[in-house]
């Protein structure tokens, strides 16, 4: 009993308290690998604690129920109806309560996340297939198309096979280095199955809806998934052409990538802060990219992170110890 | 499997720029020409996508000629409309390259370009 309150009352408290703390440290994205450990450990510290909390309630009233069931007989009989018998009952039912509304909650939050995976994976599969039939083939890219829209876009979607989209729109804003960033940008999310996480977190989100760590969770890993996948792109197709294609599609309008390298845009050319606290992705992508953070600062939120992630995965082990001791 | 999928994109590429209706031998005599291809396979791959529902089929004598059951077009937007759509409203896991963007966002996004703009020469 002891133990499930325990873990029950960390679970509660982290699953409100991590993201306060958790969201400064990802927000800038100066540490993209240790951000998304943390978030996902986080989440899967707050879950176990869950369930090891129901076993345990569940163990306690399987035990308790030859006590519970002689002493309710024994209410039931009237005389013998002592103080300690009466005590025991409120003590048990409550055991019980607990146990069954727990394994309740989670059977429902179990329910929607199968539910929402399920519909996710079969709304992704039938858009990828959809994409690449209705498609036009871009030269030399495979399994990558065209779709006739003015707007500007640019997509990829999880499948068997998967499918990169650009529509008409984007096509007339970048030049052929910008659409180089941009699908090297989508072929790392496929690459590092980044739509897996996604899968994973967004159905957490719809199983734990109006739960902090559940719902900020999963937008804070999009965002950091978004980071992930432009340090890639910069990797191969360089910072110039990766902002400059991020600032044509958001705005809609064509930015030479010739001229914003030949002006500078590498890092040390660029503004200084100009972002409110606000989690704002686009932007805040472009400010990382124009500002990237130093190595010891980088170094520093990765060192935070990291101790972070490693009391939230030591929190269950180590309370389920200390209480059953 | 890859293969497969590969020629039906092919065949309604096809069957959308060809327009009007088509039988399975004046595709298969049109493709012939250009791939290694059996008529077997041209005829079971139109089979799937009538099954699948992108193909509409009207016997005409003794064989069947097939028409797209909605344009390319219809096709496009739809998918557009489905990608375009808030996170709320489509279950599906796209990752776009820029997100949709609300006003403050915009307006954010401008501030850093005005920025830019002042920083460069």
């Amino acid at each position: 009993m002891i133990t499930a309150l325990a873990l029950l009352g960390y679970a509660a408290c982290a699953a409100w308290c991590v993201p306060v703390l958790l969201a400064p440290l990802t927000r800038r994205g100066a540490s993209v690998r240790a951000g998304l450990a943390a978030w996902l450990t986080a989440m899967a510290s707050v879950l176990v604690s869950a369930a090891v909390a129901i076993q345990f309630s569940l163990r306690t009233v399987a035990a308790d129920w030859p006590q519970l069931t002689r002493a309710l007989c024994r209410s039931v009989a009237g005389g013998a109806c002592t103080p300690a018998v009466y005590g025991s009952v409120v003590y048990q039912a409550g055991v019980i309560v607990l146990a069954v509304s727990l394994t309740l909650a989670g059977a429902v939050a179990a329910w929607r996340y199968g539910r929402r995976v399920r519909r996710s994976r079969a709304q992704t599969r039938s858009h990828a297939r959809a994409a690449l039939l209705v498609g036009r083939a871009i030269a030399g890219q495979a399994r990558t198309v065209m779709l006739d829209d003015p707007r500007p876009a640019a997509y990829c979607v999880a499948g068997r096979p998967a499918a990169i989209v650009v529509t008409s729109g984007a096509l007339a804003v970048l030049d052929p280095p910008q659409l180089a960033a941009v699908l090297a940008h989508e072929s790392a999310h496929l690459a590092h199955g980044h739509h897996a996480l996604a899968t994973v977190t967004r159905g957490l989100a719809a199983a734990f809806p109006g739960v902090p760590l559940f719902t900020r969770g999963a937008a804070e890993v999009a965002r950091l998934t978004e980071m992930a996948a432009d340090d890639t792109a910069t990797r191969s197709s360089g910072r110039p052409a990766l902002v400059t294609a991020l600032i044509a599609i958001a705005t809609g309008a064509a930015v030479s990538s010739a001229a914003a390298a030949g002006a500078g845009i590498r890092g040390a050319a660029a503004p200084a802060g100009t972002m409110a606290a606000a989690a704002r992705a686009v932007p805040d992508r472009v400010e990382r990219l124009l500002r990237p953070s130093s190595r010891a600062r980088a170094a520093a939120f990765a060192a935070a992170l990291t101790l972070a992630l490693t009391l939230l995965a030591a929190a269950p082990p180590a309370l389920t110890f200390l209480a059953t001791r | 499997m890859h293969g497969f999928g590969e020629l039906e994109a092919v065949l309604m590429q096809r069957i959308w720029d060809h327009g009007g209706t088509l039988t399975v031998r004046d595709l298969f005599e049109e493709l012939r020409g250009e791939r290694n291809i059996a008529y077997t396979t041209v005829m079971s791959t139109m089979d799937n996508l009538h099954r699948k529902g992108w193909l509409a089929r009207e016997r005409d004598g003794k064989a069947y000629r097939y028409k797209p059951v909605a344009s390319r077009e219809e096709y496009s937007a739809r998918l557009m409309r489905e990608a375009m759509a808030g996170a709320g409203d489509t279950e599906a896991v796209l990752s776009h390259f820029v997100a949709q963007m609300d006003g403050s966002e915009s307006a954010a996004l401008r501030a850093v370009l005005a920025k830019l703009r002042d920083a460069l020469p």
